[in-house]
């Protein structure tokens, strides 16, 4: 039985999720959910997801969610059967994966998740933009890619080798590069330039961006 | 050599390792810098931890930062070598769902309680409104909480690094909200097994101490 994975196919989180699939080639079928109104029924909390989220990955009977929990998940089970490793075997090393993802989680993710909020979601929803949120939000940003700048010193990735802590980057800074007007807040800064470049080189990246 | 953990014993994240070292049975020493200011510094932003945050594991000559990371470390490297207790089952499945329960805590349950924490007793700023939005929110989180745990002593069954990772902040404001948690049944009877885990109570005399 085919994985499947149940998100808004543009989402950014849904987009997380498909990369890692098609890094390690695994074929899955996407369901779509059209209306944000679909995955806050009674059905879909008790089943799928009790803050009524997406995306959920379904994999025969078992049932996960939250995009960084399903990438984790899918590496652990199927990282063996790809040639490509996205979090390496060795403990040392794994271990400061877990701290790059867990500088994703708390010093990238959440400034440009405000931004992203204010500038695209917010008018989609008929909200006014808050520019004062913006421009904190960016100030923010920038100072956590002046650490980037620094520990990308020498590096093409951000434990040396790409992992899962470069990919989960991905999916925001994409909206960046491809619907707001900030893309310099990445290319002023030429090591997370070089970084986000190789990451978009990748045959994954490409081809989760053609669908 | 000894696992140093530079952090504070009363902070919530360097809570959260000590708790997990102590779940393991592994032996460490803790240092606390001199105050916060010296985690700003140049010195501590070069060679310890680039946004000038606590804790900060050292095992031998390796380091690592992020609380959530080093536990996680700490579970891969050392789990079962000292005791029996296990964090993060060893079955995929099992460990996957424990994973996912671990970024419930991220993302929809610590940050509401670390606003009410820095309102409350950081800035001691109970009644301003963020404080206030804050409180509403967890009500609502600890509602799901409350339909999760049911039929459950434990988040995924059995105690896990996800039920650990979100004691300390509980700590902090249990007993000025304790109508919040205790007024949900399942929610009451989960807090009540965290905190009289043996591990916890080892944690808070350290805590105590410094």
């Amino acid at each position: 039985m085919a994985i499947k994975l149940i998100g808004f196919a543009q989402s950014p989180t849904t987009r997380r999720v498909v990369l890692v699939l098609n890094e390690l080639g695994i074929p899955y079928e996407l369901e779509s959910v059209t209306e944000i109104q679909t995955i806050k029924t009674e059905e879909f909390i008790t089943k799928k997801h009790p803050f009524g989220k997406v995306p959920v990955l379904c994999d025969g009977d078992h049932v996960v969610n939250e995009s960084r929990a399903i990438c984790r998940y899918l590496v652990s089970k199927y990282q063996k059967d790809s040639k490509t490793v996205l979090y390496p075997d060795d403990v040392h090393k794994a271990s400061l994966v877990e701290q790059y993802i867990s500088y994703e989680l708390s010093y990238f993710d959440p400034p440009l998740s405000k931004v992203l909020y204010q500038e695209i979601y917010a008018k989609r929803r008929g909200e006014p933009t808050d520019e004062a949120v913006v421009k904190q939000s960016l100030e923010e940003l920038s100072k956590t890619l002046d650490i980037y700048e620094k520990i990308l010193k020498d590096k093409d990735y951000l434990n040396g080798e790409y992992s899962l802590a470069d990919l989960f980057h991905l999916p925001c800074a994409h909206i960046v590069y491809n619907a707001t007007g900030h893309s310099d807040i990445f290319d002023s800064r030429p090591r997370v330039k070089n970084w986000l470049d190789k990451l978009r080189e990748r045959d994954a990246y490409k081809k989760t961006y053609a669908e | 050599m000894t696992i140093k953990v530079i952090g504070f014993a009363r902070s919530t994240n360097t809570l959260r390792v000590i708790s997990c070292l102590n779940e393991l049975g592994i032996p460490y020493q803790l240092e606390p810098p001199a105050d916060f200011a010296a985690i700003k510094k140049d010195d501590y932003l070069a060679n310890k931890h680039p946004f000038g945050k606590i804790p900060v594991l050292y095992d031998g000559d390796y380091k690592i930062s992020e609380s959530r990371a080093i536990c996680r470390y700490l579970v891969s490297k050392y789990q079962g070598k000292y005791n029996n207790t296990i964090l993060i089952p060893h079955d995929v499945h099992e460990a996957g769902l424990v994973d996912q329960f671990i970024f419930y805590e991220s993302f929809y349950y610590e940050p509401v309680v670390a606003k009410i924490i820095i309102h409350e007793i950081v800035l001691k700023t109970p009644e301003s409104e963020i404080a206030k939005r804050a409180l509403k929110d967890l009500d609502k989180v600890l509602g799901v909480y409350d339909k999760l745990l049911e039929g459950k002593e434990y988040l995924n069954g059995e105690f896990s690094l996800a039920d650990l990772f979100h004691y300390p902040c509980a700590h902090f404001i249990y007993s000025s909200h304790a109508d919040l948690w205790d007024k949900r049944p399942n929610v009451k009877k989960w807090l009540n097994r965290l905190r009289n885990r043996d591990a916890w109570k080892a944690s808070l005399e350290k805590k105590n101490k410094l």
